[in-house]
């Protein structure tokens, strides 16, 4: 991929001190999520406080890849010209076993086989050797 | 007990541009143009307005209306950052201002070159609202507001059979009011199968389930009720008004229901401030940025219920001599793009009698939503109270 013409370039994250953690755990081809180390709580996406207990202690844990689709668009209007090549996309917003959720590109179904509930595997896709974006595929 | 600012304010005057596709003027041009149309409807001058909530960003601020109306003494200076609820919400900010004497006369303001000038995406990146967009959505596909909000219509088809008939009714009934107002950017009739023959944007929203990126300014006044009494039209209160904000409010993907926003919130508020219900309201001007965001915003007004709101609007009831006339202006889908002011000015007119072909008979009472920044609601209910 790195290989071809210029393309339009695809935007890119801009990790910030609190959701760095997750950004380098997608890198390593983990799912990490941010939970509070006083009380235990999964939150998504990262912020410096738990909204359940106040606490600004959080620590980092993998958690696991596997969730359910809780709905989905396909993306035919490419509004950033990056996407032009790929559309139409699948997009599915998921909710992870982990407690949160999760929106990305749902690769290797139909459109006619969504539904809600279909079980589906989180994958990690390197576009840059800093960057590594997740992606969905049918899991079972 | 009623509420302290219960018909303390009223919409004192309310002026628009011509809503197009393609213009040379700025949008401060255009916001002021429709702010001196504004002044000018309630007989009021430039000098007696003394608080400013012009919708940011775009358009101008609160220095560009001292500079160019050449106000003397300003006392109030404001920004609601709501996104498209900011215009219904900043009534609420004005009648405090009016109901407390920090004010007398508050003006809000809209100019827009979303045609002409920058397109919808591109703005968004700069608003602080939408960063968590930005860094988790943007990257994978997913930004724009089409995209970000389908998903929510998706499930609402998938949970309750909504179709896409609904949406296409919806789309429909709001072109055909927008050809008997006439300053419309939209003004040929539009089928339901030309509705379903449109190219798809963000499934399952095709291009005429997608609000208009067009160009315009539009500006109301709000002031004392007591005062506005004396001036030139007749008298429109604002009997409630409410915001709300949802949970996870800057990212829809981390809501618990994707179905359930600020505007339940706002309508359990302003109901019971206006002491109304959904059965007392003659016509609803719903903030329509997307087809389907008017069907599930009239099942959290409460007009029926959750679910049942693709059912609801069918048979002609949204339409002019329908039950609820909605948007009865051509909204956001077939006037104009002005963040939902236009739906304000309309709600205004049809309470004075000023709306033209698409005059609901005898409206005593209505509501005007607001609905924006992935969530936010807003809402007013006003009545002609003279």
């Amino acid at each position: 991929m790195s290989t071809t013409a210029p393309a339009p370039e695809r935007p890119m994250p801009a990790p910030t001190r609190d959701s760095q953690p997750y950004w380098d755990g997608l890198r390593e081809g983990r799912f990490v999520l941010q939970h509070c180390a006083a009380c235990g709580k999964v939150r998504h996406y990262p912020r410096p406080v738990c909204p359940h207990c106040f606490s600004m202690e959080t620590r980092w844990e993998a958690a696991p890849l596997s969730g359910k689709v809780h709905t989905w668009t396909v993306c035919h209007h490419p509004f950033n010209f990056f996407f032009k090549q790929m559309a139409p996309y699948i997009v599915a917003l998921v909710d992870m076993d982990a407690g949160v959720r999760v929106n990305a590109p749902l690769r290797g179904i139909a459109e006619s086989e969504l539904k809600i509930g279909a079980p589906v595997r989180l994958a990690f896709e390197p576009v840059t050797k800093e960057v590594t974006l997740p992606y969905f595929v049918a899991a079972g | 007990m009623v509420h302290a600012l219960r018909e303390k304010a009223a919409i004192s005057g309310v002026g628009d541009t011509a809503y197009t596709r393609g213009t040379t003027k700025s949008g401060l041009a255009l916001q002021l143009e429709a702010s001196l149309k504004a002044i000018d409807d309630a007989g009021l001058e430039p000098r007696d307005i003394d608080g400013l909530i012009p919708y940011f960003p775009g358009g101008g601020i609160a220095e560009d209306f001292v500079a160019n109306l050449g106000l003397p003494d300003l006392t109030l200076s404001l920004f609601v950052p709501m996104g498209g609820a900011t215009c219904v919400a900043a009534i609420q900010s004005a009648a405090m201002a009016v109901a407390t004497g920090v004010c007398k006369n508050v003006l809000i303001s809209v100019g827009r070159t979303g045609y002409s000038g920058a397109r919808v995406s591109t703005r968004l990146q700069q608003f602080p609202q939408f960063a968590l967009a930005a860094e988790f959505e943007a990257p994978i596909g997913m930004f724009a507001p089409a995209q970000l909000y389908a998903q929510g219509a998706r499930r609402h088809m998938q949970l309750y059979g909504t179709t896409e008939r609904h949406f296409a009714e919806v789309a429909v009934v709001t072109r055909q009011h927008a050809i008997l107002n006439g300053n419309v950017v939209m003004n040929k009739p539009l089928t339901v199968e030309e509705h379903h023959a449109s190219r798809m944007i963000a499934d399952p929203f095709r291009l005429f389930d997608c609000s208009l990126e067009s160009d315009g300014g539009a500006a109301i006044i709000v002031s004392a009720a007591e005062r506005a009494r004396d001036l030139k039209k007749p008298l429109v209160t604002v009997m409630g008004v409410a915001e709300g904000h949802p949970e996870s409010p800057a990212s829809i993907a981390q809501r618990p229901d994707l179905l359930e926003f600020g505007l339940a919130k706002a309508a359990a508020r302003a109901y019971p401030m206006a002491g109304v219900g959904p059965k007392d309201i003659d016509v609803a001007e719903i903030y329509d940025c997307f087809t389907f965001t008017v069907i599930n915003q009239l099942e959290l007004l409460g007009f029926c219920k959750k679910g049942e709101g693709g059912p609801f609007i069918m048979g002609g009831r949204i339409a002019l001599g329908g039950d609820l006339p909605v948007n009865t202006h051509g909204g956001l889908l077939s006037q104009g793009h002005v963040v939902g002011l236009n739906h304000v000015i309309e709600l205004t007119r049809q309470l004075r009698r000023e709306a033209g072909k698409a005059q609901v008979k005898d409206a005593e009472v209505g509501l005007v939503t607001g609905y924006g920044d992935m969530g936010d609601g807003s809402l007013a209910i006003l009545r002609r109270a003279a």
